[in-house]
C-alpha cells in the first residue's frame, strides 16, 4: 500500500505543487493504524479501477479536477460568504445530471477518503466507538453509503445476525458500495430517503456527509428520528464551511449543527470535530477553515 | 500599472495574509520558497489580491500561475 500512496503523493506534488504541500503534511500524520485501515480499501479500489479499464493516474487526475473545482468554489465562498448553489435543482443541473462531472467527482471523493487527515480522523473515531454499541444493534441502516467504507467496516464490527439496509439516491453509489462491500447481507434501496418507509424501525442509523446536500436538513434529521427505535443511536457527520460543487446547505459553525440536531428531537451522546487544515483555532476562524463534525445521537426522552 | 508597483502591493498582501514580515517576493518566487503559501492560503491570497486591485480572476487563472511573476502579469493584463 505504501508504494501506491507514495506514488499518489508524488504525482499530486508534481501536478499541483500547492495542493501537494498539504497532502505531504497529511502523510506525516498517518500511522500504522492508517495502513491497516486503508490497505484493504485501496486494494479494492485499484481492482475496481482495473475492471473499469482505468488506472491510478486516471483517479489522481479525477482527484485534482475535484480539487480545482473546490478552489474555485472556495474563492467564490470568500467573495460572497455563501455556497454557490442553494437548491437541489441547481446542484442537479450542475452536477448530478452530468455524468462526466459525476465520474471525476466520485473518484475524487474516494481518493479524498484516504488522503485527507480529517476524513481519516473521523472514520477512526467511528470504528473505535461502534463496538460499544454492537450488542444493542440488531438492525443497521445507512443513508447515502457513498463508496461503502463505513458500511464495510460496520459489517465487520457488528454481529453476524445484524441486518443491514442501505438507502441511496445515487445508482453510482449503490453500485460502488455493492462492489466494495461484496456482501449478500446488505439490502440496497435505490431511492430518496423521504420515500423510504418500513414497518420495523432501526437500532442504528449512519448518515455520513449528507445533511449539507439537502435544502432542508431539519426535515432529513426528523425523518431519521422517525426511522429510529426508541433506544436506537444515530451517527451523523457533516462539515462546516465546505464549499464544493454539490453542497447547498451552509453550516457556519458547529453550534448551528448542534442546534439543528436538538431541534430534530435528538440529544448528543458524544461528538467530535476535526479541522480540515493544520491551523490554530484563531486562524481557522479567520480563514473559515472547514470543520468536519461527527456525533452519536439518541432520541430526546419525552 | 508598473510591474514593480504591483509586485510591491502583492508582497504586502503576502505579508499580511501569511503573517510573515520577512517575505520578499520576486518574479521567480514559487510556493516552494514561501513556507505558508499552500492550497488554503492561496485562496486567501487570491481574494485579497482581487480586493486590492479591484478585479476578478477566472478559475483558469487562479490555477495557472506557477510563480509570482505570472500572477503579477495576470494582474497587470486585467488592469489595462
Amino acid at each position: 500500500m505504501q508504494e501506491h500512496i507514495n506514488y499518489i503523493v508524488q504525482r499530486i506534488e508534481s501536478l499541483n505543487p500547492l495542493h501537494g504541500k498539504k497532502i505531504k503534511k497529511n502523510m506525516t500524520f498517518f500511522d500504522e493504524a492508517y495502513e491497516i485501515t486503508f490497505s484493504g480499501f485501496l486494494k479494492k479500489y485499484i481492482t475496481y479501477l482495473e475492471t473499469e479499464n482505468k488506472t491510478l493516474d486516471y483517479a489522481i487526475d479525477c482527484y485534482l479536477s475535484m480539487i480545482a473545482d473546490m478552489n474555485v468554489e472556495a474563492v467564490d465562498f470568500f467573495r460572497t460568504g455563501k455556497y454557490s448553489s442553494s437548491t437541489f435543482q441547481e446542484v442537479n443541473d450542475r452536477v448530478y445530471a452530468k455524468p462526466g462531472i459525476m465520474e471525476y467527482y466520485m473518484h475524487g471523493l474516494i481518493m479524498s477518503q484516504f488522503l485527507w487527515k480529517h476524513h481519516y480522523q473521523l472514520f477512526s473515531s467511528y470504528i473505535e466507538q461502534l463496538p460499544n454499541y454492537a450488542s444493542k444493534i440488531g438492525s443497521y441502516l445507512e443513508i447515502g453509503a457513498g463508496h461503502g467504507l463505513y458500511l464495510s467496516r460496520s459489517l465487520e464490527i457488528l454481529n453476524n445476525e445484524t441486518t443491514f439496509v442501505v438507502v441511496d439516491i445515487s445508482p453510482t453509489s449503490i453500485d460502488l458500495a455493492k462492489r466494495f462491500t461484496d456482501s449478500d447481507r446488505v439490502n440496497f434501496h435505490l431511492m430518496d430517503v423521504f420515500d423510504f418507509s418500513i414497518e420495523t424501525k432501526f437500532d442504528f442509523i449512519t448518515m455520513g456527509e449528507v445533511l449539507e446536500h439537502v435544502e432542508e436538513p431539519l426535515k432529513l434529521l426528523t425523518k431519521l428520528n422517525d426511522l429510529l427505535n426508541e433506544d436506537g443511536t444515530v451517527f451523523i457527520t457533516t462539515p462546516t464551511n465546505a464549499p464544493t460543487i454539490d453542497h447547498l446547505y451552509l453550516f457556519n459553525n458547529v453550534t448551528e449543527i448542534q442546534a439543528l440536531i436538538r431541534s430534530a428531537g435528538f440529544e448528543i451522546e458524544s461528538e467530535m470535530s476535526f479541522l480540515s487544515e493544520d491551523v490554530s483555532p484563531e486562524k481557522a476562524e479567520k480563514f473559515k477553515v472547514s470543520t468536519l463534525y461527527g456525533a452519536f445521537l439518541k432520541k430526546t426522552k419525552k | 500599472m508598473e510591474k514593480e508597483k504591483a509586485l510591491e502591493k502583492v508582497n504586502k498582501i503576502f505579508i499580511d495574509v501569511l503573517d510573515n514580515e520577512e517575505i520578499v517576493l520576486s518574479d521567480a518566487t514559487t510556493a516552494n520558497d514561501v513556507e505558508d503559501w499552500d492550497s488554503l492560503t492561496h485562496i486567501q491570497l487570491v481574494v485579497a489580491i482581487e480586493r486590492e486591485f479591484n478585479l476578478r480572476f477566472t478559475s483558469m487563472e487562479i490555477q495557472s500561475w506557477t510563480n509570482v511573476g505570472e500572477m503579477i502579469d495576470c494582474i497587470i493584463s486585467k488592469n489595462k
